[in-house]
Parts: C-alpha cells; structure tokens; sequence
C-alpha cells in the first residue's frame, strides 16, 4: 500500500468504521448472550416452573 | 433438519459449533486483510481506493443474504410452524442490518473521492436503503408487538412482501442507468475482475460470511434463551 496515495483517509474510514460496526455488533451479541444466560440460571436456581409444566399442571 | 427443531438440541450444537466458526472466521479476516491491504495492487485508475470494495461488497452480499435467510425462515415459520424458524428469522434482522448500513456507509466513502458525491438517489443505491428501511421496520414491529406469536406472523409477512426488493436490488444496474458500476463478479459470462483483485474480494466474502453465520447462530441462542427466559418468568406470574 502505498501510504503517500490520494485519497487514502477515506479507504482507512471504511476499514475502521467496518472494524467499529462488526466488533460492535459481536460485542452486543456476546453481551445479550451472556445477559440473559445469566438471567435463566437465576430463575432456575430459584426454581421458577416452566410454562408448559404449569399448564399441565391439574 | 427437523432434529434441531428442539431448541436443546439445537443449543448443543451451537455450543459445539460456535468455537470453530469462530476461528475459521478469525483465520479467514486475518488472510483476506493481508491479501486486501498488502497484497493486492493498486487499480490503474482508482489507485488505493479500490482497497474500500473488499469491505464494501462483501458487505452488500451479506446484507442481501441475510435478507434471503430471513425471509426463507419467516416462509418455513409460516408454512411448517418449524418453532426455531421465526427466531433464526428475527436473530437474522439485526445483523442483517448492520451489514446493510456498512454497504451504505464505504459505498458513501467510495463514492465521494470516485463520484464526486456522498450520495446520488440512483437506483442501486436507493434500493439498497429501502433494504436497510424494511430491516429496521422488520425490528420495529418485534417491539411494537407484545404477543411474540402475532409479532412473528406480522414480521414474517413483512419479510416476505421485502423480497421483492432483492431481485431489484440485483438488477437495479442493468434496468436503470444507475451511477453505480453494474455487476462485475456475480454475473453470467463470469466475473471480469483481474485475478489479483478477485482473489482478496472472495476471501473477504468468504470472512463475511463466516462471521454471518457465527453471529447468526449466537443471535438465535441468545432469542432462544429470551424465548425460554419470558416463558419462565410467564410461569412464575402465572403462580403468583
């Protein structure tokens, strides 16, 4: 790559703003993921029922 | 197929799956950056800026694929009541989403030191928003919609009437005379890119893609997990 190109600012842009978007993204998942896996252990440690086992409950 | 139906059994072989997708997407970015940033040549006309399409267009392929999967899995959620289809369809949405702004904004990037502009109301590119507007309206109704199941019947509808875009985003550039260039890889006759160009271009895609497909998973466990998470805490109202 030759670093004495015009326009190069905006190739870097559209790699960085890639690289901030995607990691972002990953992030976010990665996040809700463990959020809400979090949540489930806590509810079952607690012992909370499943819908389904209540339905059939008599 | 229809064995994963069970979402546990699904979560298991996310659980197996995930670490290697992962590193094959990492090992797959790592050699496409160094085929698009230090080996690829300058292009004889656009210079160093040609280095921005091997973000760009992987990122509008997988825009228009995740799309596609979408739309696919709210049509299986519909006909065959397949109970992980309509969550694949709304863990694909957000993804899909992104992917659609990035083809937008290194489009945007491309296009001003190349066309001069940010921004032209040309057909490829205007199709291409309609295409990020139905991915945040598709979002939208999944929380406008309390009910999960009528907000998954409404999304899945919106998914599908959506689909018509995607042949017009495909063949926006032959139809209309668009600024932007028309198909120079996915086209009959074969792509007309020079080796040394398609090479990085296809890894990139190849790296796209298996970043779409890792994170697609992960999206579905995490709304899997969700799934089950309100359906407890449903339970739990229910005793109270």
């Amino acid at each position: 790559m030759d670093l004495a190109a015009p326009h190069l600012g905006f190739v870097f842009a559209a790699y960085g703003l890639s690289l901030l978007v995607l990691l972002g993204l990953v992030l976010w998942l990665r996040h809700r993921s463990r959020t809400l896996s979090r949540a489930l252990q806590q509810l079952e440690a607690h012992g909370a029922p499943r819908r389904r086992a209540v339905a059939e409950a008599p | 197929m229809q064995q994963f139906a069970n979402p546990r059994r699904f979560l298991r072989l996310v659980d197996l799956v995930e670490p290697w997708a992962w590193a094959v997407t990492v090992i797959l970015f790592a050699i496409g950056l160094y085929l698009s940033l230090v080996v690829a040549p300058q292009d004889y006309q656009q210079g160093e800026t040609v280095r921005i399409m091997f973000v760009h267009v992987p990122a509008a392929w997988i825009a228009l694929l995740a799309y596609l999967d979408m739309a696919i899995a709210s049509a299986v959620a519909i006909i065959f009541r397949h109970p992980l289809a309509d969550l694949a369809a709304k863990a694909a949405a957000p993804i899909g989403a992104c992917f659609t702004f990035l083809a937008l904004a290194t489009g945007s990037l491309w296009g001003k030191p190349m066309w001069g502009t940010w921004w032209v109301w040309d057909a490829r590119l205007t199709s291409m928003f309609v295409l990020f507007l139905l991915y945040l309206g598709y979002i939208a109704i999944w929380h406008a919609i309390d009910d999960p199941g009528r907000a998954a019947r409404i999304a899945a509808i919106v998914a599908l009437v959506g689909c018509i875009n995607l042949p017009i985003i495909k063949f926006s550039v032959d139809w209309w005379n668009t600024l932007h260039q028309p198909a120079s890889v996915l086209r009959i006759g074969g792509p007309t890119l020079h080796p040394a160009i398609l090479t990085p271009l296809l890894v990139m895609g190849a790296a796209y893609l298996a970043l779409f497909v890792t994170l697609h998973l992960t999206a579905i466990r995490a709304e899997i997990m969700a799934r089950r998470l309100r359906q407890m805490e449903l339970a739990r109202a229910d005793e109270v």
